[in-house]
């Protein structure tokens, strides 16, 4: 089907982003490409169909040549890319004009036009959406709508650019599924990702080192592979991780990239010693007793029912209110029409904590975030921060200096010409003096690991995507907060990177900051925080240590959130009889030293 | 946001107002206005009344909505019948104060002139209130479709309009995302003017920014789904008038020919 021949390609005529690849993918197959940020999968894909020409080398679509200008919209129309970002690809208003953009462009029939887009639509899940407003669309909703666009031109292959990174998880469980779904219809399918629970349901995996090909074979041969996947900044899949684990500690299990397998060949062993060995609980219950101790630290940050609506006259709430609603949008998201963003919230953040933000999109989790230093006032009850009301306007001022705030996606914010001015932005505005300024710079860059001699002089926009972030972040440090709030930090890295960043902030935390952070990451939360609140549709769900939240894994999946990895294996475990104490919270080491003594005991 | 833009902004329907070409409605509404600026007298001006009531009545538009969307511009009214008020004299002079004087003729063709704004506004926002922006850049590009042949780019502007429109509201968020992020860091609008000139850069510059950016991922996605230009380009609704329009363009030729009428008549 497609055909890459030792391909070269450089942007800029010095770094080579494509150093040789050779790769040739078949009909009907599900290829997955891995690297991690700068590794040139994105730039493979692009010359799948003639985006990108190679410098050297030859790519062919069905026997074609890609350099050839005369095939191009054949080859175009034939392989269907998909990108990262969902707001830059979707060129209408409409639905419907976003998915009849490409059958347009190859001058279909109106008549048949129209029969695609409903099909396409349906495929996607999308049915009767075509009336619908793009820019309305939840993040997943917009992706799938650009899958459709690309289906309407009846392509062989569809090729997904990191389709999923930008996406919370159930908006990346809706992508998967419509993969897999016309992967079973026979398309072709290469998916460039950084996520290892996709890769895992590939045919093939092929994982890119700086431009060249690393490893190459199927997933369970290359994601098993602990050592040489953490040097290309990947990771090993969490039930590899578990069969790597209890093999270290002796157990002879063959490592499976699927969940499913893993468990039913650990079950398997285990088969005869169901119940009454009991010592694997005994131990459990006390090691999460010293995270309680928190309570009696002082509050700087209380939430005292507080509700916020978009709405702000009663009159407009009452009509909404009164508006009959869709039934389908319960379906796939948040409901548009729902009066309250956030509905009598009581929270209180306590001095040197770290708490956990879980929850949808849509769930109020930003909502809640631009409460904590005044950005948004709530529409009822009232927010105090260090002993002051935050609708006062004066208090609001002096609380933005004690209270940082991290966005998502921070690095879309820098703005100034050099990185030093950027940082500088924050400690001029509250009118510090020049050397004061300098200090804060030197430190803030420091705490985030930038190097100021190198990098305090260079232009924001020149660093790479992960050094803007953390310049971003200095931004904030810089004014010296007391308590950090970051929304979505490790959104769309890699996972070294992402690893990175979030030691950086635990280490924030270890020196005596207080940090609030949202993440969609269960196995984030339950590594990082001292508490987890869960919010679902703007009320605080659940609250409590990552223990007593993720052990009520039955709860969490009846408002469609998941648990980490580990805590999901173990309840899988204790499902099919396994003696696991189910109260407890397991992380990967934990569970595979419960299950090695399982499996000793049973030995004896 | 919509609360500040709501002139005309789009009534969802499904009449026969809703259902006609849009290229129908957009000629219809400038013919519209030229018969607004025909009519010499009151009774023509309650003529071309009752026929945009009769309109609106038959695009189920609700009154106080259709009122509503007149708000924002009521202001350039007022500016305009105060002008006519001062200036446009003939007739007794009702009150004088100092330069400034009120007579008979001032009051009429103030009234008039107000009643006359008010009904062209009417006329438009009706246009724009049963026609989807979407479907508005359509007829703009279609009827300056002729206009190619002499080098204007019709499918380009068209398509432009459209990707403006389409990523206007995207836009107002990230400007309101970057806005807030810049207060979080202490800045403030009303920092005296070293202040007020970071502030606005720091709030730009992102902007401009994310508008490179997306403009990059945009064109390759455009690319990637074959657009090449309006060559051999078909469209998913295709603009086809019909007998409707025909029946449109006839109403309101009647109402041409009474608004004259009443002038030859009463002149």
């Amino acid at each position: 089907m497609i055909c890459c021949d030792n391909v070269c390609y450089s942007y800029d005529g010095r770094t080579r982003a494509l150093d040789g690849v050779s790769l040739s993918i078949e009909d009907g197959e599900f290829v997955c490409i891995l690297g991690g940020n700068g590794s040139g999968k994105s730039t493979l894909a692009k010359h799948l169909n003639a985006l990108l020409v190679p410098d050297e080398g030859r790519v062919t679509v069905m026997g074609l040549d890609t350099a050839d200008p005369e095939y191009v919209y054949d080859i175009r129309s034939a392989v269907g890319i998909v990108f990262q970002n969902p707001d830059d690809q979707l060129v209408a208003t409409l639905v419907e004009d976003d998915v009849a953009f490409g059958p347009e462009n190859l001058g279909i029939e109106p008549a048949q036009i129209s029969e695609r887009v409903r099909d396409a639509l349906r495929e996607v899940g999308l049915m009767s959406f075509e009336r619908h407003e793009t820019h309305a669309l939840s993040g997943g909703q917009k992706q799938r709508v650009a899958i459709a666009g690309v289906l309407a031109m009846h392509p062989k292959v569809l090729v997904l650019d990191e389709a999923s990174a930008m996406l919370d998880p159930r908006g990346r469980a809706g992508l998967m599924r419509v993969c897999r779904e016309l992967h079973a219809q026979g398309m072709t399918i290469v998916m460039v990702t950084h996520f290892m629970e996709e890769a895992a349901l590939a045919d093939r995996v092929v994982v890119l080192d700086r431009g060249r090909i690393a490893l190459e074979g199927a997933p369970a041969d290359v994601l098993a592979r602990a050592e040489v996947l953490e040097r290309l900044d990947l990771e090993v899949p969490p039930s590899c991780r578990l069969g790597l684990a209890l093999r270290s500690r002796g157990v002879d299990v063959t490592p499976h990239v699927d969940e499913e397998a893993m468990i039913a060949e650990i079950a398997g062993m285990l088969d005869g010693v169901s119940c009454g060995s009991g010592d694997a609980s005994d131990a459990a219950s006390a090691s999460d007793a010293d995270a309680v101790s928190q309570d009696r630290a002082e509050a700087c940050l209380s939430f005292e029912h507080v509700s916020y609506s978009y709405e702000a006259s009663v009159r407009e709430r009452a009509a909404k209110r009164r508006r009959p609603r869709a039934k389908k949008q319960a379906v796939w998201g948040n409901d548009p029409d729902a009066v309250w963003a956030l509905h009598n919230v009581d929270v209180t953040i306590r001095r040197g904590e770290f708490v956990g933000l879980a929850g949808h999109t849509g769930s109020g989790k930003s909502t809640l975030i631009q409460h904590m230093n005044g950005l948004v006032h709530p529409t009822m009850g009232r927010v105090v921060a260090y002993g002051e009301n935050l609708a006062d306007r004066r208090a609001s001022a002096r609380i933005k200096t004690k209270v940082g705030l991290v966005f998502q996606y921070p690095e879309h914010q820098l703005f100034a010409t050099t990185v030093y001015d950027d940082v500088a932005f924050g400690p001029r505005n509250l009118g510090f003096s020049a050397d004061e300024v300098d200090v804060r710079v030197r430190r803030s860059l420091e705490q985030v690991g930038l190097s100021f001699d190198e990098l305090a002089g260079k232009s924001p926009f020149e660093l790479s995507g992960g050094q803007q972030r953390r310049c971003a972040f200095a931004g904030v440090l810089a004014m010296e907060p007391e308590v950090l709030v970051l929304d979505e930090p490790a959104a769309g890295l890699d996972p070294a990177a992402r690893h990175e960043f979030l030691q950086l902030i635990a280490g924030l935390h270890e020196q005596g900051l207080t940090v609030v952070m949202s993440s969609h990451s269960m196995d984030d939360l339950a590594a990082y925080c001292d508490r987890v609140i869960v919010l679902n549709e703007g009320s605080v769900f659940m609250s409590g240590t990552p223990r007593d939240v993720f052990t009520q894994a039955d709860r969490l999946r009846g408002v469609g959130l998941g648990v980490p990895a580990a805590q999901r294996m173990a309840c899988a475990l204790a499902a099919r009889g396994v003696p696991l104490a189910t109260s407890r919270l397991y992380d990967v080491d934990g569970l595979a030293d419960d299950i090695a003594l399982l499996i000793k005991g049973a030995a004896r | 946001m919509n609360e500040v833009f709501s002139f005309g902004s789009y009534y969802p329907g499904d009449s026969a107002l809703h259902r006609l070409d849009p290229r129908t409605k957009l000629l219809g509404g400038i013919v519209f206005l030229l018969i607004a600026l025909l009519a010499r007298s009151f009774v023509a001006l309650g003529a071309i009344a009752v026929f945009i009531a009769a309109l609106y009545g038959a695009a189920r538009i609700p009154s106080g909505r259709a009122l509503r969307s007149l708000a924002p511009l009521l202001a350039i009214v007022l500016v305009v019948a105060a002008l006519n008020l001062l200036t446009n004299h003939s007739g007794r002079v009702l009150a004088a104060l100092g330069p400034f004087q009120i007579s008979e003729g001032s009051l009429r063709s103030c009234a008039f002139m107000a009643a006359r704004m008010l009904l062209m506004m009417c006329g438009m926002s009706l246009v724009t209130m049963t026609t989807m922006t979407l479907d508005l850049t359509c007829a703009v590009e279609r009827l300056l479709a002729p206009f190619a042949r002499i080098g204007l780019p019709a499918h380009e502007l068209g398509m432009m309009l459209g990707i403006a429109l389409r990523f206007m509201p995207q836009f107002a968020t990230e400007l309101m995302c970057t806005y807030r992020a810049q207060i979080s860091r202490g800045a403030h609008v009303t920092a005296g003017p070293l202040g007020s000139v970071r502030m606005l850069s720091s709030i730009s510059i992102p902007l401009f920014a994310s508008i490179f950016r997306h403009a990059e991922t945009l064109s390759a996605a455009m690319e990637a789904r074959c657009y090449h230009g309006e060559a051999g380009r078909t469209r998913l609704h295709p603009l086809r008038y019909r007998a409707c329009d025909g029946v449109a363009a006839a109403i309101l030729a009647a109402l041409g020919a009474c608004v004259v009428a009443i002038g030859v008549i009463a002149g």
